[in-house]
């Protein structure tokens, strides 16, 4: 029952950042209130049992990306008069969800046509470090390594992309 | 009860592509493009939870992974165009326009 009435307080949080980040004017509003969703998906994380994951989303989405995003935006010092200015953003807005609304009932038909269980906690041996990390490097051994490469080269690329280029000059 | 957590992370991915059609502030569509991928990320957990199976964990994790570098390289792409044209507007990233 408890962890029922946490998963709505959740959720209505996360879909109350969600909205906040499509709806406010200045990234800085949006990035705070994309904090919030993030956070509370961590919350949904631990109640999915889903403990690994929960501090991963934690340290690294609300942790390491927003703020490497609220850096940037402050890097940039965005004033209110630089922001683009939105005029159709309510025609786009409408339009989206005219869109949107059909494929968004139809998939929550499917999925509500799937079996379902209890969303109990479940207890140990599932979720941990240790089991996450044992299916991780005997079944998933291979995607991880392309994973590493992939962040070597974004390490590189954002080096060479953003890095001085005064020598060349 | 674990179908409400589907129905959340549709829900989310909804707004995500929202963000992205409708607004035109770079750091916003950004954002709105993780806030589609930490709904993925939820959606696996969901089945992970709900077949009691941990490969959707780890693909949750991958998907971190590869959001991480994809914020690493975009935030350099828009401090470039930022350096270059001096404004945050998706409009006038037109470069590649034919």
């Amino acid at each position: 029952m408890f962890a029922e009435w946490l998963f709505y307080v959740f959720s209505v949080l996360s879909v109350l950042g969600a909205v906040g980040l499509v709806l406010f004017r200045h990234p800085m509003s949006g990035a705070m209130s994309l904090i919030v969703t993030m956070i509370s998906l961590a919350g949904l994380y631990a109640l999915l049992s889903a403990k690994l994951i929960f501090v991963l989303q934690l340290i690294v989405y609300a942790g390491a990306i927003m703020s490497l995003i609220l850096f940037i935006i402050m890097f940039l010092n965005i004033q209110t008069s630089d922001l683009p200015e939105e005029k159709g953003k309510l025609y786009f807005l409408a339009g989206g969800v005219v869109l949107l609304l059909p494929i968004a009932s139809f998939l929550i038909k499917v999925v509500k046509s799937l079996p379902g269980s209890e969303a109990t906690i479940v207890g140990k041996g599932f979720g941990g470090v240790k089991e996450v990390g044992l299916v991780l490097f005997q079944d998933w051994l291979l995607p991880f390594e392309i994973v590493s490469i992939l962040l070597l080269v974004s390490l590189i690329g954002a080096v060479v992309l953003a890095g001085k280029r005064r020598v060349g000059k | 009860m674990i179908q409400h957590y589907l129905i959340l992370s549709i829900i989310l991915f909804c707004l995500g592509i929202l963000g992205v059609i409708s607004r035109r502030n770079v750091f916003t569509v950004f954002m709105s493009i993780e806030l589609m991928l930490n709904a993925a990320n939820l959606a696996f957990i969901t089945f992970s939870r709900l077949h009691l199976s941990m490969d959707g964990q780890v693909l949750a994790l991958l998907v971190m992974a590869v959001a991480a570098a994809e914020a690493a390289l975009a935030l350099a792409v828009v401090i470039l165009l930022h350096k270059h044209k001096g404004n945050l507007d998706t409009n006038v990233f037109s470069l590649l326009k034919g």
